[in-house]
């Protein structure tokens, strides 16, 4: 919303410099998107008077001579020669002249801004300057001639922007932060809250009622769809000449709109001044459309199915949720959005119906999605335009119209005003705030816009004015009192807090991405939304995924059940990107439609832990992924096994001969192996990729942030290595090594150093480096043979 | 392995009759050329799919509990050097360390959750329009992939309302991820991460969470902050503020270039009294921001699109 700082003026005493108003507007009512300064955008250009104007001939130009005033390009005869292809230029007339030096007003924004200068026309005329259109002059986009200036407040050589206020600042103001505030869409409303801001009373003008005129009926199916609707017929009686420039058209272009009609830039003018939308219907097609001999307005809902041709002359299939005003039941426009072609007015109207009404903000929000209508009528209708000002506005139309038209009828359904009455004390607003403001502080503040405060033994009794229809409890009016006091004049002080409780899942992750990280992996975050794709080339069941249904694109369709496919995809860009050896992870939230929801009613949320381990060496890569998450499993003091894969269909990626799944305890948290060929195929990677995706909610609860130190001997330890040929399972020869040396109640360390499978040989053999004492003596040679004999044959 | 074979036949065949187009009229040539094609890549892609298979039949098992496999060197970890931590996660570790510091427990949002929890129970009307400003998605089902961590204020009111009874305030945040349908560029993600923060007790005030707010951004930059605020609007909060920070001078702010860091106010009564508090006896206020903001100014960062983009490059920085 563009607001022009000079037009505000007239509403309010500003006694500040545009700076501090700036800050005071930005800090106390509304953010401010831009500041357009439009101080030199009007610079060299002035009212001159056409003295000569002959045609060339055999061209559509004009050859002019201009008195400009005292200008230093004026010749002996005290004019200057400017050359000028508007049909409607002629001697007499006010013209506005951009000298030569000048932008045209219309390209200041640009990146080159036009410079206009002096020219020679046709090899032979010189022409100094322009004389400007509408539109190069930036105040609409009317092309079809050069705009003519009032003779009545105007003289040949003033300033242009001294005879129309241009020297203007324009606030352009971020709409969303007023959303619940539709007495600020217009410039009395935005007024009011400046002069609040200010510390200055904002006396409204009183509102005008009183209609002696014939009144007709207006048939409303409900007022939940139309609380209040008003209108006036207007009769055509004389002209209304669009000729010259005036000041409402420039402050339409200043607002953002653009001048189209003497008709429609009255209501134009009157929507941006007061809030309240209107629209002018042409009277004689609104009869010929119902058939009738005088009005029959209606406002009901649209019948699913009914169609309307809107003056942009798109057909639209109205839903049943849409408002339409209709004639004799029939619909002539959509309402609150867009009026219909045909009772549209056109150069021909005669008599006009101007409707000036408020709609359901629900409604029109649903006709807004369904036919995508953003315009600046339908942006205030959907922050709720209060009932009490339909037929004031209306009245206030016809007043400004009164040149060419008559009042013939009124139409107003009437309402029921909205009593908003707060009870609240100088106490429950400091309390609140964390102010120290006094009674009379708070009573001022209010009364500058326009509560009415009453006071009595228990506190104040503050009435809303008709305008505010979002005041209903007490902290409406102590944000009033904070916001018109500036939030910035309360001191923060920071309250007493007791200790927090830590969060052991974010505790768990904080580890987890500490010894990743030290461990030479990387985290990375990829999107929670993936491509249907995706998920069926790792053979997962699109079905089984959450579906936007408004996704950005194919891409991120579908909510992922897994993290690993994510991750494989990235493994896949950064070896492109020339990475060669790697480890991803990630930890977050995956989704699955076949888990089910949990009380609430909403998806149940699984947190993983996944990670993609590419390497170039020729090495099996399961190992070094189980190697990540044993050794992680061992740092949160978690004793991970690793057993015969039982997949869930999600994990139909992984190749099932060099999978395994994580256990802790007898409990599968999880699943680790190599990606099968096709999938890897299909993704563009290498052979032999590993990930491992496990269960964060399983890591949380049995990661024990204490860990308990091994016993240690204070007798010498033997070292010894011990290698055993056996085509057992690797972890069933662990097992049985480390049941006889705990059998013998040793502190003993067992680590593996080779698996060695000789060339022909049916078996490996499997070596350890051994270490080991006895907790309360030294050993003997002879006990440790026999122990490493044990040992041998053991296993 | 037969089907592997007759594939590879029923391609050579192909090959061959791409010679034939010599002896097809020119117009028809680019149509002929076209089937060829589409019938190669088929052929092509079966192939691999066979050899694929192939393979997978071939494959040998693994020992799953072995810490190498036979005649291959034990495992080693990637070098220390090449390891990195993502930024936005080391930052929302060190968000989370200062609020905790400050007496905030820490819950985590979920990234699917429902029209209840991301509009009604914070007092937005059924079908208002203030429903629009979010850009949420929606699954089949209308779920809603939360478009603000203030989705899970009702049930940090619930499950801390006992809190309140035993005499203690509320104090949590909620850091996490969230979603809205926006176009991406340098400044905007569809996806970013957000900390909530919601306070209740008897006698809080606004300037209480000015306090607070102003309090976490100093530690954060490490540094006194001057802060400025604005009149917003929220249906969960009245009233409500958005709250800026002087940009730090260290990372080049000047005086009196403000920065808006987040969406701020007391907690609107409706808020509290659907979670089963009473609003005539406790008071709250809440916020919530983005975190990848915070992060991109510390950092100096000019891209948002970096953060999720798993690039090695750029997370190496780190």
């Amino acid at each position: 919303m563009k607001i022009s700082l000079n037009w505000l003026k007239k509403y309010v005493d500003i006694n500040v410099d545009n700076a501090e108003l700036e800050k005071l507007i930005d800090s106390r009512l509304v953010e401010i998107e831009e500041i357009i300064d439009e101080s030199t955008k009007y610079d060299n250009i002035f009212v001159a008077k056409v003295v000569e104007c002959e045609a060339i001939p055999e061209t559509h130009l004009h050859l002019c001579k201009i008195d400009a005033g005292k200008h230093e390009l004026a010749g002996e005869d005290g004019l200057v020669q400017v050359v000028c292809g508007a049909p409607n230029v002629h001697t007499g007339m006010l013209a506005a002249w951009i000298a030569p030096g000048a932008i045209v007003p219309q390209s200041v924004h640009e990146d080159a801004p036009f410079v206009i200068g002096k020219r020679k026309m046709l090899g032979k005329y010189d022409s100094y300057g322009m004389l400007a259109g509408a539109d190069e002059l930036d105040f609409g986009d009317d092309h079809s001639g050069i705009v003519e200036i009032d003779p009545a407040g105007a003289q040949p050589g003033d300033k242009l922007t001294d005879v129309f206020e241009l020297n203007d600042v324009i606030l352009d103001i971020e709409n969303k932060s007023l959303t619940h505030r539709p007495d600020c869409f217009g410039l009395i409303g935005f007024a009011r809250e400046v002069a609040g801001v200010l510390g200055q009373k904002f006396v409204s003008q009183p509102l005008e009622e009183t209609t002696d005129f014939k009144k007709l009926g207006v048939a409303i199916a409900s007022k939940d769809i139309c609380p209040r609707y008003s209108a006036v017929v207007l009769k055509k009686h004389g002209e209304l000449k669009k000729k010259y420039l005036t000041k409402a058209d420039t402050m339409l272009a200043k607002s953002g709109m653009r001048p189209v009609d003497p008709v429609v830039d009255v209501t134009n003018y009157l929507m941006l001044l007061t809030g309240q939308p209107l629209h002018a219907f042409d009277y004689d097609k609104f009869l010929a459309v119902g058939g009738t001999t005088e009005p029959k307005v209606g406002v009901r809902l649209a019948k699913a199915g009914e169609k309307l041709v809107l003056l942009d002359d798109t057909e639209i299939e109205l839903v049943d949720t849409d408002i339409v005003i209709t004639s004799n039941d029939v619909p002539v426009a959509l309402a609150g959005a867009m009026g219909g072609k045909s009772t549209m007015i056109d150069e021909n109207t005669k008599n006009v119906i101007i409707e000036s009404a408020t709609f359901s903000l629900f409604n029109l929000r649903k006709t807004q999605m369904a036919h995508g209508i953003f315009s600046e009528a339908i942006t205030r209708f959907t922050k709720g335009q209060p009932a009490y000002q339909t037929l004031p506005v209306a009245l206030e139309c016809a007043k400004l119209l009164s040149q060419g038209f008559e009042i013939a009828e009124v139409i107003d359904s009437g309402y029921a005003p909205e009593k908003n009455v707060v009870k609240i004390t100088t106490d429950e607003i400091n309390d609140l705030l964390g102010t120290n403001y006094s009674e009379a502080e708070i009573i001022k503040t209010l009364e500058n816009v326009e509560f009415a405060v009453e006071k009595s033994a228990d506190g104040l009794t503050v009435a809303a004015p008709a305008w505010r229809t979002d005041i209903h409890i007490k902290e409406d009016i102590i944000e009033e009192v904070g916001r018109l006091n500036g939030y910035d004049n309360i001191a923060p002080v920071l309250p007493a807090h007791a200790t927090a409780e830590k969060n052991k899942m974010v505790e768990t992750k904080s580890q987890i991405r500490n010894f990743f990280s030290l461990t030479g992996a990387n985290e990375l975050l990829t999107y929670t939304f993936v491509h249907g794709d995706l998920l069926e080339k790792v053979g997962q069941d699109v079905k089984n995924s959450y579906r936007l249904v408004n996704s950005i694109s194919p891409d991120l369709q579908y909510l992922r059940q897994q993290i690993v496919p994510s991750l494989l995809v990235k493994a896949y860009e950064n070896l492109k990107a020339k990475h060669s050896s790697f480890a991803l992870f990630e930890m977050n939230q995956t989704f699955s439609r076949s888990t089910g929801v949990d009380k609430d009613g909403v998806p149940i949320a699984n947190n993983n832990l996944a990670m993609v381990v590419v390497d170039n060496s020729e090495e099996t890569k399961y190992y070094l992924a189980k190697k990540y998450i044993e050794e992680l499993g061992k740092k949160l003091g978690i004793t991970l096994s690793f057993k015969k894969f039982v997949p869930v269909p999600k994990e139909a990626f992984y190749e099932p001969k060099r999978s395994a799944s994580i256990y802790i305890g007898d409990k599968i948290v999880g699943c680790i192996g190599e990606i099968k060929y096709s999938v890897l195929n299909k993704l563009k990677l290498p052979r032999g990729v590993a990930a491992f995706e496990i269960s964060l909610e399983a890591l949380t609860e049995f990661a024990t942030l204490k860990k308990t130190a091994s016993e240690i001997s204070d007798y010498p330890t033997v070292s010894r290595d011990i290698t055993i040929v056996t085509d057992a399972p690797y972890e069933t020869v662990l097992e049985k090594l480390q049941a006889k040396l705990q059998a013998r109640d040793l502190v003993f360390k067992l680590t593996p150093t080779s698996i060695y499978q000789a060339e022909g040989a049916d078996k490996p053999s499997l070596s350890f480096h051994l270490e080991f004492a006895d907790k309360n003596k030294t050993l003997e040679s002879a006990e440790i043979l026999a122990i490493m004999d044990e040992l041998e044959k053991a296993a | 392995m037969q089907e592997l074979e007759k594939l590879k036949s029923e391609l050579k065949a192909l090959n061959a009759e791409y010679a034939k187009i010599k002896t097809i009229p020119a117009e028809q040539r680019a149509e002929f050329g076209r089937e060829m094609n589409a019938k190669k890549t088929a052929l092509m892609n079966a192939i691999a799919e066979a050899e694929a298979a192939a393979l997978e039949s071939e494959v040998e098992p693994l020992d799953i509990t072995a810490p190498t496999a036979p005649n291959q060197k034990m495992p080693q970890f990637l070098a220390a050097e090449q390891g990195s931590r993502h930024p936005l996660m080391t930052e929302l570790d060190r968000v989370i360390e200062i609020y905790q510091m400050m007496g905030f427990d820490v819950v985590e949002p979920r990234q699917l959750d429902d029209e209840f929890h991301m509009f009604d129970s914070l007092n937005f009307s059924k079908g208002h329009p203030a429903r629009d400003g979010y850009d949420t998605f929606r699954t089949e089902e209308g779920f809603i992939p939360p478009a603000h961590t203030s989705t899970m204020q009702h049930r940090v009111l619930k499950a801390y309302k006992k809190n309140l009874e035993e005499g203690k305030n509320i104090a949590v945040v909620v850091p996490g991820r969230v979603f809205r349908n926006e176009d991406v560029d340098a400044t905007h993600e569809h996806t970013f991460y957000q900390c909530e923060g919601v306070y209740v007790s008897k006698d809080c005030t606004l300037g209480n969470m000015l306090g607070i707010l102003r309090e976490f951004f100093e530690k954060y930059y490490e540094q006194k902050l001057d802060i400025s605020t604005q009149p917003g609007y929220f249906p969960f909060t009245e009233p409500s503020l958005e709250f800026k920070i002087e940009k730090p001078k260290t990372l080049g702010g000047k005086k009196g270039e403000f920065i808006e860091m987040l969406g701020c106010g007391m907690i609107h009564p409706n808020v509290l009294k659907m979670a089963g508090i009473d609003p005539t006896v406790y008071h709250g206020f809440a916020w919530g921001g983005g975190i990848d903001r915070l992060v991109m100014l510390r950092y100096g960062l000019k891209d948002v699109r970096y953060f999720e983009s798993g690039k090695l490059n750029f997370l190496k920085e780190f």
